[in-house]
């Protein structure tokens, strides 16, 4: 038996883009979940590292063979590499919380991570195979639960937690969520940064630019709605650094997200039972990196007038909830449960 | 106060037991599907547990009843006449009526039945309601299937049409599984494993047509079956391009289902979605060829364990329904047509088998 003042808990959100964890020692860190090995020799000398996680990657990636190994905030199927890639994001994110040779054993941990709300039961076991060594316990829960967990909205709420690959929805019932309370939409991050590409690309065909560019720039101010200052961005064309509007294209891009999230959130909520819908509507909550879209509550609020109205709102850490729920998850579980998830 | 945080407390506590018996049976391999018909499977014990329970109780207490009133139990039991005796109107009358037609046939308990030999197997006393679907899109990754024109690429439109059927089926409360569900390759076997290993009720695949003539143009459906034309030989060895299956695995395989009831089953799924998928589509392309229901040696047919068609949804090599293709909103009536015609395969099989859908 462990004793527990030496078990270190720990929620992670894996998330297609950035990646959160947060442990009981207090530490909490997001890194963008991207992972690169040096090229070539050359690239290894000047890196000094056989491997690049996180910004550093992202940084050097001209010098990496860089991976996204996350592809709608799960495992990419078919490549080693991709495989070996999210191990390494994992146990970046575990060292970043004293996780590794100089601090806490693996096998001391206990940890929660959050994937989509429709994740395949192959997908869940990828990723506990992925994690085999990494921690000594695994528990995996569906994100938005790790949301509700997070902000007690586990009884009459809606969890909206859009993340850059998937957005999942999920009606808190009081239970655990069943693939009737859940829907995963792909409608989420990625999808606004390919649609923003396209209308830059259709209305600046003379600009240069790659997606990186393209989602730092929806990250600085994406928003739905009324534009409080138009947003200009700089971009070369023929070789030269030119000023372009993009405010239009920014707008129409980030507002593609609101169909099919106002139909999916109304569908759901037409599900519930009808005792318990209104507290729903007036429960509705947003998560998740993509959730800072500026307007997008007020347009979700707006979509729910023609069911009688409620209340969107967005929750005050939305990169953090759901590995905070993880570890909230993590610390309230039952040993005796701990034991039979270890190995 | 206190009895809310209590309440809150205790809805913690279920849902985190409920989190880690989900794991568990992660870690034990075990789908929901099979954890479902677990618990039914024992639930139906139980049930017929009870029902020979009462009987035997019954007969138990007869017997006790007799010995007490020294009748012969022959007589008692209703099986001779005792001492050549008539029984006339003495019957022994049952506290619970019994079987009669259509029931009473279908638990075998038909008078002079109820200690010979077993009846054969009728199709209807197998309670087999469809509860677990698994779809497949066609394709995917490094094999795009057909092209069409304006980069129209089958493994998207396969995936789009399933996604969206996805949502209808589950929205009447299918548990739904996919065979892939991004732009993934998956080889056949894998996808025919994990419908078998899901213990899936049925098998659907998604595939977008293209036929040399460019004029030709509508639906098809196919079910397991040899086939003499050698189009469909072609189209059946494109589609198994990708299989995993050795050519002495396929003949076991087929050798294996050919006479199997499953056809009967597939035959007659592919009949309704069919049909289904002609009425519907008809409405937005009314030049649609009902190219008909036919048989196919696709792997995917015949590696599944579960009734199992190949839907061709449309044409992509002609020119008017690969626009169509192109428009979601005709995506999603083809969706609304295989869901139509699932649930047109699932009634009946309800219907005729006097068990229950969910609804």
């Amino acid at each position: 038996m462990t004793e527990s003042n030496d078990i270190l808990y720990v929620g992670i959100d894996l998330g297609t883009s950035r990646s959160a964890v947060s442990a009981s020692n207090g530490q909490r860190h997001v890194v963008d979940s991207y992972v690169g090995w040096p090229v070539d020799m050359v690239a290894r000398k000047i890196l000094k590292r056989p491997v690049l996680v996180g910004k550093d990657a992202l940084d050097n990636r001209s010098m990496l063979d860089l991976r996204r190994p996350l592809e709608r905030g799960l495992l990419k199927e078919g490549s080693e590499r991709d495989a070996d890639a999210v191990r390494q994001l994992l146990k970046h994110l575990l060292g970043l919380v004293g996780v590794g040779d100089d601090g806490t054993p693996g096998s001391q941990v206990r940890a929660v991570v959050g994937v989509p709300a429709e994740a395949l039961r192959v997908s869940k076991q990828q990723l506990r195979n992925v994690m085999k060594g990494l921690v000594g316990s695994l528990l995996i829960v569906s994100e938005p639960f790790a949301v509700a967990y997070a902000v007690d909205a586990l009884l009459h709420a809606l969890i909206i937690d859009i993340g850059a690959g998937t957005s999942d929805l999920c009606v808190m019932n009081g239970r655990y969520p069943t693939e009737s309370d859940q829907r995963t939409l792909l409608n989420a991050g990625d999808w606004v940064d390919d649609q923003l590409f396209k209308l830059i690309q259709a209305h600046h065909p003379e600009a240069t630019f790659s997606l990186f560019m393209v989602r730092e720039w929806k990250e600085r101010a994406a928003f739905v709605g009324k534009a409080k200052n138009p947003v200009v961005v700089s971009a070369p064309v023929k070789g030269k650094p030119t000023q372009l509007d993009i405010t239009e294209e920014l707008r129409t891009a980030c507002e593609g997200l609101v169909p099919p999230l106002a139909e999916t959130m109304i569908d759901l909520i037409a599900k519930v039972d009808p005792e318990y819908q209104e507290k729903v509507r007036n429960n509705v909550i947003l998560a998740g990196g993509s959730s800072g879209i500026a307007g997008l509550d007020k347009a979700l609020g707006e979509a729910l007038k023609d069911i009688g109205g409620g209340r969107v709102q967005v929750v005050k850490d939305p990169v953090f909830a759901g590995c905070d729920g993880g570890l909230a998850i993590a610390t309230d579980a039952d040993e005796s449960d701990w034991e039979k998830l270890t190995g | 106060m206190g009895a809310a945080m209590a309440g809150a407390d205790r809805i913690k506590r279920r849902l985190l037991r409920e989190a880690v018996r989900e794991n568990l049976a992660v870690i034990n391999g075990e789908s929901p599907a099979a954890r479902r018909m677990r618990r039914e499977a024992s639930r139906r014990w139980l049930r017929r547990s009870l029902l020979l329970l009462v009987p035997a109780a019954f007969l138990g207490s007869l017997l006790v009843v007799g010995w007490a009133t020294g009748l012969d139990p022959a007589w008692v039991l209703g099986t001779g006449k005792p001492d050549g005796r008539n029984p006339g109107t003495a019957e022994v009358v049952p506290l619970v009526p019994p079987p009669t037609g259509v029931a009473a046939e279908r638990e075998g308990l038909a008078a002079g039945q109820r200690f010979g030999p077993p009846a054969p197997l009728d199709r209807a006393a197998l309670p087999l309601p469809v509860r677990t679907i698994i779809l497949d899109p066609g394709h995917g990754g490094h094999d795009a299937g057909t092209v069409g024109p304006g980069n129209l690429v089958e493994k998207e439109i396969a995936l789009d049409v399933a996604l969206r059927l996805r949502n209808l089926l589950a929205d009447q409360g299918f548990a739904v599984l996919m065979t892939r569900e991004r732009d993934a390759a998956v080889q056949l076997d894998q996808r025919a494993a994990f419908a078998n290993a899901s213990a899936g009720d049925l098998f659907m695949s998604i595939h977008v047509n293209w036929i040399p003539n460019q004029r030709a143009r509508g639906i098809e459906t196919y079910y397991l079956g040899p086939t003499d034309d050698p189009f469909l030989t072609q189209l059946a060895a494109a589609e198994n391009r990708e299989s995993g299956y050795s050519l002495s695995d396929l003949k076991r395989l087929l050798e294996g289902i050919y006479a199997d009831i499953r056809r009967d089953e597939s035959r007659r799924l592919a009949e309704a979605v069919n049909r289904k998928l002609f009425q519907s589509l008809s409405l937005a392309n009314p030049r649609l060829a009902d190219r008909g229901v036919k048989q196919a040696p696709f792997v995917v047919l015949v590696a599944t364990e579960m009734p199992a068609v190949l839907v061709e949804v449309s044409c992509l090599s002609h020119q008017d329904e690969a626009r169509l293709l192109a428009d979601p909103g005709y995506r999603h009536l083809i969706a609304r047509a295989l869901f139509a015609g699932i649930i047109d395969y699932a009634r009946t099989q309800t219907a005729e088998r006097g068990s229950q859908l969910h609804d």
